[in-house]
């Protein structure tokens, strides 16, 4: 089921009502009602795929008994069957046919041709990126001695299955949400409302960006060839903007509607396009994911501790596993790469930890012009690597980024695929860049004018803007979907 | 709870009566006339509104219409006489014109071809098909004596579904119904049922009534089977209206038209104006960017085709 979706106007006020006036009283009993709606809510893509969250629940959760129970020795065994069941489940699902496409191509090379009877014909389960990396982490903080386990199965299915952030996050950790759910809930008035603010934006950058810039960019990044290097810019530009208003407003709807339920979710996104150098993008942008890799990859390879080689390594090593964690495809390691060699500058001058708890303008009106530079380097750093994320594949990404570096034409008028004002669109962005801006200082309450009227006034126009810029022509669907 | 309930339902409200006031201030709804079955049982507008057909959820296209005394938009009300020269357009949508402002119509660019020595009669309306067509020339039919060219425009794949003539209450009575009149005077209503947020719930409540939209074929659609039905409709309802083709013509895309029915009027000698391969060779747009009508540029094209026909049959 979409957050954007016919079905979920219904499904959400329904749940609603259930969860608050019909099934409230028992704790338990709330949570295997939010275990029912989370199924059905993941069910409505595809029911088949809905033994694979409760297969990964079930591991997790005697692996999770065990590990308490086990000695050293056994405490080992019982974590790799969680890595190896839920890798196991990402790996064939998401990975298999690429291994075998990218080893059959390696044998071609060497000479020795590969029947392709060995490609599957699977379909990628939703969110099984994120889901898996959440059980696997509550495994590895009770391996840890980081939590205790839970012997409540239909609590700890309720922390697997939470169908607000189930699907793409964000990717919430047992020591943060489980406890949320163990305890009874009250509804709270003000936890309430900036649900409902969080989840009008969230839909406003889904429906009114994301959505409307989705027939430019596959226009632009589809005919590549036919346009100038100015359109190209413009269409990767474009992207940025799409996939952080998808991603980032699917995460806005995920935890505002946690917090309708009375669950508090992690924040994924920070203005990662405010970032004054990449590491400051990555501590802004999809934060879930960069913190669990940091957490579970980074720190126990060593991190930047020991040998300046060693952590080299373990820069790339992050870095290229996020990458590929976004897809089985050469242009996601290659996405990861570039990043990664972005990064090693500022670690190696040791400027990563810059700018850590403050963001542009912190005591200002407005941004020195330092601050200015820095953020539009950075973003057009990102913006190039952002090419590599959207092309189909390697070659392509390659060309699409030397047709923009050989300024053929320079600057031509582009005209909207379905013939729609551009102006309109130019318009849009910078007034989006420029509240975002406003707002700076606090992802969790995007109005937050003192002013009543005022912040009607904004829900007013952000509404409006949504029908203005509906698109009833294009597919809905969250791009972090596929991941 | 309660607090919260009551504020956000309240807040709803009110949010709804601020985007009415948006939609009226900013025009961003559209305007449809009320429709009527006259006395002689021919489908058109009340006579006598005027306002703005608004397309695209940015208000991409914007124009006025005027229903003419005759219940049809038009710059001119409808008296034909037998000393003057005057042409008929016959059609759907596209000839109705709600696309254009109803000063700059197919209808005016034709009278311009001819220096405005012409009146041109354009009896458009949203949903015609050939049967409605062929009905009105026979209803109108004093008036059709004295006009002395008539060009009607026929979709061959959607036009020829039906053999005979019945007029369709059901749509008028449809439109009238309190569903529809709410949807037309709430604004916003009006305005998002036009773009495409309520599809899905259309769809919905369709489903759920049994009610399916039919089918709308395109000419690779068509099978042979199909094809032949709609030649033979075509013929029934020539031979029923009694239609004169030396006076009539079939204005057609034949891009999108069975080759089978292009042969048909050749033997037969039914006249037809071709826009569609003229619009192939152009490279200008003739089609709106949000709209599947003509643009000024298109009715100027077709306008000269149909000009440039009449004269030639004129001369004959």
């Amino acid at each position: 089921m979409l957050f954007n979706s016919f079905e979920y106007l219904l499904f959400l006020p329904l749940a609603f009502i259930l969860y608050w006036f019909v099934f409230h009283r028992i704790v338990r009993i709330q949570n295997l009602l939010l275990v029912i709606l989370s199924y059905i809510f993941y069910g409505w893509w595809d029911w088949r795929f809905l033994s694979l969250i409760f297969v990964s629940t079930l591991v997790d959760y005697m692996v999770g008994i065990q590990l308490s129970a086990a000695n050293n020795k056994n405490k080992k065994a019982w974590l790799a069957l969680s890595i190896l069941v839920n890798l196991g489940l990402l790996g064939f699902f998401k990975y298999y046919n690429f291994f075998v496409d990218s080893f059959s191509k390696f044998a071609g090379e060497l000479g020795f041709a590969m029947q392709d009877t060995w490609m599957l014909n699977i379909i990628l389960p939703v969110g099984i990126s994120f889901y898996t990396f959440q059980t696997m982490s509550y495994s590895l903080d009770i391996y840890h001695n980081k939590i205790n386990p839970t012997k409540d199965f239909i609590a700890f299915a309720a922390y697997v299955s939470f169908f607000p952030q189930l699907v793409a996050g964000p990717i919430e950790r047992a020591s943060s949400l489980l406890p949320q759910i163990l305890k009874k809930r009250k509804f709270d008035y003000t936890q309430g409302v900036q649900g409902l603010r969080l989840m009008l934006w969230g839909f406003f950058k889904k429906m009114a960006i994301a959505d409307a810039l989705a027939p430019i960019v596959d226009d632009i990044f589809t005919n590549y060839h036919s346009y100038s290097s100015g359109t190209l810019f413009m269409g990767a530009v474009f992207f940025g903007f799409q996939i952080y208003c998808d991603f980032s407003g699917y995460s806005d709807i995920a935890i505002g509607t946690a917090k309708l339920f009375g669950v508090e979710l992690r924040s994924n996104f920070k203005f990662p396009y405010f970032s004054r150098n990449i590491a400051e993008f990555w501590r802004r942008w999809h934060i879930s994911l960069s913190t669990w890799f940091r957490d579970y990859l980074y720190i126990p390879l060593g991190g930047s501790y020991g040998s300046r080689a060693k952590a080299l390594r373990n820069i790339f090593i992050i870095f290229i596993v996020s990458g590929f964690w976004h897809g089985a495809n050469w242009t996601f390691i290659l996405w990861g790469a570039l990043h990664a060699l972005l990064f090693i500058p500022l670690f190696l001058t040791h400027s990563n930890r810059s700018n850590l708890d403050t963001i542009i303008g912190q005591y200002q009106l407005f941004p020195s012009i330092k601050e200015l530079v820095q953020v539009l380097f950075t973003f057009l750093l990102v913006t190039l690597s952002w090419i590599f994320f959207r092309a189909e594949n390697v070659g392509i990404a390659f060309e699409y980024i030397s047709q923009i570096f050989q300024f053929t034409d320079g600057v031509q008028p582009f005209y909207h695929p379905r013939g729609f004002r551009m102006e309109d669109y130019f318009i849009l962005l910078g007034a989006f860049y420029a509240y975002e801006y406003i707002i700076r200082k606090n992802e969790r309450n995007p109005f937050s004018f003192r002013s009543a009227p005022l912040r009607y006034v904004v829900y007013c126009i952000l509404v409006l803007l949504i029908f203005l810029f509906f698109d009833d022509q294009v597919d809905r669907s969250f791009i972090y979907f596929q991941f | 709870m309660r607090k919260f309930v009551l504020k956000s339902s309240l807040f709803l409200i009110f949010l709804v009566v601020a985007l009415e006031i948006f939609v009226r201030v900013l025009h961003l709804y559209t305007e449809d006339p009320p429709r009527m079955i006259d006395d002689l049982l021919v489908e058109k507008r009340v006579p006598g509104h005027t306002g703005y057909a608004v397309t695209g959820n940015r208000r991409m296209n914007f124009s006025e219409f005027r229903i003419n005394a005759n219940g049809f938009n038009s710059h001119r009300d409808y008296k034909p006489s037998s000393t003057e020269l005057e042409i008929a357009l016959v059609g759907d949508s596209f000839i109705e014109g709600f696309h254009a402002d109803y000063t700059n119509s197919l209808g005016v660019k034709l009278e311009n071809f001819f220096n405005n020595s012409t009146e041109v009669y354009e009896y458009g309306y949203a949903g015609y098909d050939l049967a409605n067509q062929y009905h009105l020339i026979e209803a109108y039919k004093a008036d059709f004596d004295k006009i002395d060219f008539v060009v009607v425009y026929l979709d061959f794949a959607t036009d020829l579904h039906r053999s005979s003539y019945a007029p369709n209450h059901g749509r008028i009575d449809l439109l009238a119904s309190p569903l529809f009149k709410i949807r037309d005077n709430v604004k916003l209503l009006a305005y998002i049922s036009k773009i495409g947020v309520l599809d899905k719930v259309q769809g919905f409540v369709s489903s759920v009534l049994g009610r399916n939209q039919a089918p709308v074929n395109t000419k690779e659609e068509l099978d042979n089977e199909q094809v032949l039905e709609y030649i033979e409709n075509f013929k029934k309802l020539s031979e029923d209206f009694n239609i004169d083709y030396t006076k009539t013509f079939l204005l057609l895309d034949s891009r999108k038209t069975s080759d089978l029915f292009l042969k048909y009027c050749a033997k037969e000698n039914i006249p037809i104006i071709d826009f569609g391969a003229v619009f192939e060779k152009e490279q200008t747009p003739t089609d709106l960017v949000y709209d599947q009508h003509w643009n000024d540029y298109g009715r100027s094209v077709i306008s000269q085709l149909i000009g440039e026909q009449i004269k030639a049959r004129m001369s004959d």
